[in-house]
């Protein structure tokens, strides 16, 4: 099988020849650019400068050499622009606190405050407020809440939906161009689509806009959803009618055949130990939105659907997979209620695990490698069977990350797939 | 006490209007402010905690009764101040040093708040320095610690370590919260406490300083 056959056999929830890898195809499965160096170190790989394509987590760029020594099996088609406004390219060079040499976008311009903190522009601009602070000494950006005063008079949902609106023609050349790459990719394909992020925290402060207007800050984001739910529901309702269109304009310029897999939404519904909305707010708040958008993709797109969600969701997945979600990701295992042999178990046959390969929380940083084998062949153990299991890890691989541990984490991989009825 | 009533109601509800009005209310006919905290505003905090504790609130219903607690804690104060009532206890928290998450941090603050806590609030991304500085200063009865990131927990071991080296690690009863941290991990770096919630803290900060709740 190559890698795309053995993703798209994954995702039909088949038995593939070997359980399918990813890293660095998502901004959820991505790795820190100080890992993506140490791990071309190791490898033994050509000496180069790695490229940040995600500034908010400092995620490194996977080159085609580093993905066949890891053996990954799927790359990423990204979003247009990233976190910070501004599109990935055109390159120049930066030195990160530990002195690491790396490549940075062009737009990706800072600046130092009286503190030492590192800080961020939307869309480049110095003349905007900062949107991202890098504490000093720290290895990714925080957004910075630039939150309007509120007037519950004249809170309007349109000024939530400045981010959402119809996507620009560039934005469509590089769906297109992402396409006709993607198509004749040998690897699995998941790509970030426009718009259909339904409240995700991390993109409510919306750090690539100059100025954004509406509800900002997270803490009053999340009083929202008890406290202001007409105006959510407005949001979300003009929010898919936008998304419509776009993944119209996206599939066309793409083209059926280039994507495997695509990230519809990154909002956490997850703490360690709960949920941050009961089952039923759940179902009124955000399953009738999501059901309208996978129900499109699924209509028109051989598309599978991506959720992701940290923490411990256990009591909402039957809600995910009626929402038709394909996909859930970061399958943490750590959190309540989050048993591996339950969830394979349970919501196995309807629902293909992108991740849940090992802790990201305390094996894989702080563990040693014989104790990070041991958890990552538990974990392919148990989800692997019949398929509907693309190894990754809980969450991107944090800066600090022992580069040993990654190493020992793809050779267990590796292990478990040449096992004794392996090839 | 009818209007009082309403702001334990109110404060449960998270309704911060109602909350004010009611407390207005109760201060304008005469209701004791000590009682007003003692019998309303903290039973009613405990049943937000009990109601979170059942998964019958979750994290927006705890900002929201929070800051209802906090808009009537503001009319109160200034009178608990004037007459010389203390609180029942003094607590320093922050995140620490090179994380800037503060959401977990601040529900844990009005919680312990609204449970008649004094709370010295260093914000995030606090040195070592400034905790010991704020203890010593304070005279605080316990230093919560808070973390988001895995490469930031370290740091709430080195903070423990400093407050240890300034020679004040035995007057003050030092707690630890955050995403990553675990029971374990806050044995093993030597804290008084672990919570995996901002309800949690609050009985476990009562229990630390030996605080019985009076049952209604």
């Amino acid at each position: 099988m190559t890698s795309r056959q053995r993703l798209q056999a994954t995702l039909r929830h088949e038995q593939p020849d070997r359980i399918p890898v990813d890293f660095g195809a998502t901004g959820t499965t991505g790795i820190h650019v100080s890992i993506v160096a140490g791990l071309r170190d190791y490898y033994g790989l050509e000496k180069r400068s790695v490229k940040v394509h995600e500034p908010y987590q400092m995620l490194g760029f996977i080159e085609d050499d580093l993905r066949d020594a890891m053996g990954l099996d799927v790359e990423g088609v990204f979003s247009p622009k990233t976190m910070f406004g501004f599109p990935a390219k055109e390159w120049k060079p930066f030195r990160l606190w530990d002195r690491q040499d790396i490549l940075v976008p062009v737009d990706f311009n800072t600046t130092t405050d009286a503190n030492g903190d590192l800080l961020i522009y939307p869309e480049g601009d110095l003349s905007a407020p900062p949107s991202g602070r890098m504490p000093r000494g720290g290895h990714f950006f925080d957004t910075i809440i630039r939150q309007e005063a509120i007037d519950e008079d004249h809170l309007d949902p349109a000024q939530n939906l400045e981010e959402f609106g119809p996507i620009s023609d560039d934005d469509v050349a590089h769906y297109r161009e992402a396409g006709a790459y993607a198509a004749a990719s040998r690897w699995g394909v998941i790509a970030g689509i426009p718009g259909t992020y339904l409240g995700d925290i991390a993109l409510v402060p919306a750090p690539f806009l100059k100025h954004p207007k509406g509800i900002r800050d997270i803490t009053e984001w999340y009083v929202s959803t008890r406290s202001r739910r007409g105006y959510i529901h407005k949001m979300f309702e003009k929010q898919v009618e936008y998304a419509f269109g776009n993944l119209a304009r996206v599939h066309a310029a793409a083209g059926d055949g280039a994507f495997d897999a695509v990230f519809v939404c990154g909002a956490d519904f997850g703490t360690q130990t709960s949920t941050f909305c009961s089952v039923a707010t759940f179902r009124e708040l955000w399953q009738p939105y999501y059901q309208q958008i996978n129900g499109w993709i699924h209509r028109n797109t051989r598309w599978k659907t991506f959720k992701h969600s940290c923490g411990a969701v256990e009591k909402l997945i039957p809600s995910f997979i009626e929402s038709g979600f394909d996909i859930l990701n970061p399958v943490q295992c750590s959190a309540s209620g989050m048993d591996p042999r339950h969830l394979k178990r349970t919501y196995g046959p309807s629902l293909v695990f992108w991740g849940g390969g090992v802790d990201t929380q305390k094996t894989l940083p702080f563990g040693t490698p014989a104790e990070v084998r041991r958890e990552v062949l538990e974990r392919c153990e148990v989800f692997s069977r019949d398929g509907g299991f693309v190894f990754s890890s809980i969450h991107n691989l944090q800066a600090c990350t022992p580069v040993p541990n990654v190493v020992a984490m793809l050779d267990a991989v590796r292990e478990f797939n040449q096992g004794p009825t392996g090839d | 006490m009818a209007d009082a009533k309403t702001l334990y109601d109110a404060i449960v509800a998270g309704d911060t209007k109602a909350a004010l009005t009611a407390a207005r209310a109760a201060l304008d006919a005469g209701v004791d402010p000590v009682e007003l905290v003692s019998r309303q505003m903290i039973p009613a905090m405990d049943e937000v905690g009990r109601l979170f504790a059942c998964e019958e609130y979750f994290v927006p219903e705890l900002l929201l009764a929070s800051r209802a607690m906090k808009g009537a804690l503001e009319l109160v104060r200034p009178l608990l101040t004037a007459s010389g009532v203390e609180p029942v206890g003094r607590v320093v928290i922050g995140t620490v040093e090179g994380d800037l998450h503060d959401i977990g941090k601040n529900l844990v603050a009005s919680m312990l708040e609204g449970a008649g806590f004094e709370i010295i609030d260093l914000g995030a991304d606090v040195p070592p320095a400034r905790f010991i500085q704020a203890i010593q200063e304070k005279n605080a009865d316990i230093a919560c610690l808070s973390a988001l990131l895995t490469v930031t927990m370290p740091a709430m071991r080195g903070t423990i370590e400093a407050i240890r080296q300034a020679g004040i690690r035995d007057r003050v009863k030092v707690l630890v919260g955050g995403a990553p941290v675990t029971q374990q991990y806050a044995e093993e770096i030597g804290a008084d406490g672990y919570s995996d919630n901002a309800s949690g803290a609050v009985g476990l900060v009562r229990k630390l300083m030996g605080i019985s709740v009076q049952p209604e």
